[in-house]
């Protein structure tokens, strides 16, 4: 309980560290500060550990939905690595949330549907990916702050066998690159 | 390809065969066309076998083997009457006129002994049409070993009788797991000794073994990203091929010692061969846009990939060393995943068909495409039997992926199950 508690806390340092007006006060450090920082603090305060625990995880679910807002999934065709003209105000989204914050590195995940051979998939994931990053590139942001991975078809949000649910799946997905 | 078989069953017999009353031999089944007759064998209990107890079922295993080979009716057990049932092995004691009266064109007699936890069996197989003895073997393994012996008599009937060896004796490589979870197995065909080569509890993917199944080449997940590995099972030991960022599948081996892989990464892919040994790599092609699946012929003078460079993808075929790539497929808009046959002839391949992948098989050259499988599902990563009679892909079935093996003409389609999970991108392993 207590290491995941740590975890948490740490977390969300991160996570404060990385939006672009950070309400903490405490600056980011490295975790092993933060977690003595978060010992001390649970300790004066007396809050119940259940307490803190729900409160982190409060905010780090409001810190989730608002990097969802923000690092939405690029839709593509099938069979293409092309990026869609209405997909490219979500990249602008995301180059301005780069902007804002220069501590933000990113990962962009390439996803295929389930249709078509595992090795042109991956080939394929690679791509979208790699589109997505040429775009925030010609926006301005650094390449060393993005890395891509393709995870062809390995990965699908949606497992149904519907045009609907393939679509959902044909996507370049953000993440916060945490490994720096 | 007649000549051939005939020539192969001729040695085959000069070196099998240890009984001198065996007749000429003749090639009962041509297995060049799209279709063929399929042979009538009975194959009636072992002498012996009931003796040796009911943990060895050898002819119900052979009988299986047979069936399972697309080349074979086995006879069932209630068509054979007592009076065969019992009659000797050798060929003055069998009674042909009878097996053919019952349809029979082959038949195989077994002599079982067992002591001392050793076994041995005589296997005699006859034409039933003029008594002329088709394959005669002794075969002696430990006793626990009667599932192999099995495999091996029915791989010697089929080379036999099709003048080509067959599968049973194989193995098979290929992934299985769950989301996020995927490991390498090698297994033996019929399903025993099930073997996970890798743990990394992450998803490993596109595994190839060199000829010489020294080196197991993979694509691993484990550290974050998709590197490309290649390990040495004599050295027990590792080897990173590629670990720059990018998408790296090796998926052929150019000979024992150099493995070629592709490698999509920025604005280009580009297909490398790796020298394991030196862990030297040289550029076979470089393009923009999507290069993988390459695959070597086996005479190594031609590599086949699949490129986008038309905006679908689409199966090439290039010269080695330096050769101009030449389109292969122009049938739709999506051909992918091509396999070699063993003799260089023919190219397996995946094509978008009305909406299914389906397997499909063409000349080296491009010519003469046919469609083998129709069910209109995703079927993927076809690979030939070293005898080239077999082509063993993944199905898509009730959404979970299955291992099938049919043969090169499509007909005989059987699914194959060797773990509790989805199981992908299989391989005959030697």
């Amino acid at each position: 309980m207590k290491k995941i508690l740590i975890l948490l806390v740490a977390l969300i340092f991160v996570a404060a560290g990385c939006a672009p007006k950070a309400v903490q006060t405490t600056p980011p450090t490295t975790s092993a500060t933060d977690r003595s920082l978060s010992d001390k603090d649970r300790d004066r305060t007396g809050i119940s550990e259940e307490e803190l625990a729900k409160a982190e995880r409060d905010r780090l679910l409001r810190e989730q939905e608002r990097l969802a807002g923000i690092l939405r999934d690029i839709q593509f065709d099938f069979d293409s690595y092309a990026v869609n003209s209405s997909e490219l105000p979500k990249i602008e989204g995301v180059a301005s949330f780069m902007k804002g914050d220069r501590s933000v590195r990113i990962v962009i995940e390439g996803h295929c549907d389930e249709r078509g051979t595992v090795d042109y998939n991956l080939a394929l994931g690679q791509k979208r990916a790699e589109a997505v990053k040429a775009y925030l590139l010609k926006l301005g942001i650094e390449g060393s702050r993005i890395r891509t991975i393709s995870y062809g078809k390995e990965l699908p949000v949606d497992t149904g066998k519907t045009e609907e649910a393939w679509a959902k799946n044909r996507r370049a997905h953000f993440k916060l690159d945490r490994k720096g | 390809m007649r000549k051939h078989s005939f020539v192969a069953i001729m040695s085959a017999l000069a070196v099998m065969l240890m009984f001198s009353s065996v007749s000429q031999a003749k090639v009962y089944l041509t297995i060049t066309g799209e279709t063929f007759k399929k042979i009538t064998i009975g194959v009636p209990y072992f002498k012996g076998e009931k003796a040796a107890g009911s943990s060895l079922g050898m002819s119900d295993l052979l009988n299986k083997d047979l069936d399972f080979s697309g080349f074979f009716i086995t006879a069932p057990a209630s068509l054979i009457d007592r009076e065969l049932l019992d009659e000797g092995v050798e060929k003055g004691e069998v009674k042909f006129a009878s097996w053919r009266s019952i349809g029979i064109d082959i038949v195989c007699k077994g002599r079982l002994s067992v002591a001392n936890g050793e076994l041995s069996l005589e296997a005699f197989v006859y034409d039933t049409l003029d008594g002329s003895m088709v394959l005669a073997k002794r075969y002696k393994a430990r006793q626990n070993e009667w599932r192999r012996v099995t495999h091996r008599l029915a791989d010697d009937i089929i080379f036999a009788v099709t003048g080509e060896k067959g599968i049973m004796s194989s193995r098979v490589l290929f992934t299985a797991g769950r989301r996020n979870l995927k490991e390498i197995y090698l297994s033996d065909f019929d399903g025993q000794n099930v073997a996970r080569l890798t743990n990394y509890r992450s998803i490993t993917l596109s595994p190839s073994l060199s000829p010489n199944g020294k080196y197991l080449a993979y694509t691993s997940y484990r550290d974050g990203r998709p590197n490309l590995y290649v390990t040495d099972f004599d050295k027990k030991n590792e080897i990173f091929v590629e670990r720059s960022e990018g998408m790296k599948i090796g998926t052929s081996w150019l000979n024992n010692s150099t493995l070629v892989y592709s490698h999509t990464s920025g604005r280009t892919s580009t297909i490398y061969a790796f020298d394991v040994g030196s862990r030297s790599k040289k550029v076979l092609v470089q393009r923009d846009g999507i290069l993988t699946s390459p695959t070597v012929s086996p005479d190594g003078s031609r590599l086949v990939f699949v490129s986008d460079m038309f905006g679908t993808p689409q199966i090439f075929s290039k010269a080695l060393p330096s050769g101009e790539p030449k389109r292969l497929t122009y049938h739709g808009k999506y051909n992918s995943a091509p396999a070699f046959s063993p003799k260089g002839d023919l190219i397996a391949f995946v094509a978008n068909i009305s909406g299914g992948f389906e397997i499909c098989t063409m000349n080296a050259d491009g010519s003469n495409q046919r469609v083998l499988t129709n069910d209109g599902t995703v079927n993927d990563s076809p690979q030939f039997s070293a005898c080239g009679r077999y082509i063993i892909y993944t199905s898509l079935k009730g959404g979970v992926n299955r291992l099938n093996v049919m043969l090169f003409n499509g007909e005989n389609k059987r699914t194959l199950r060797f773990t509790d999970f989805a199981e992908e991108q299989p391989r005959f392993a030697p």
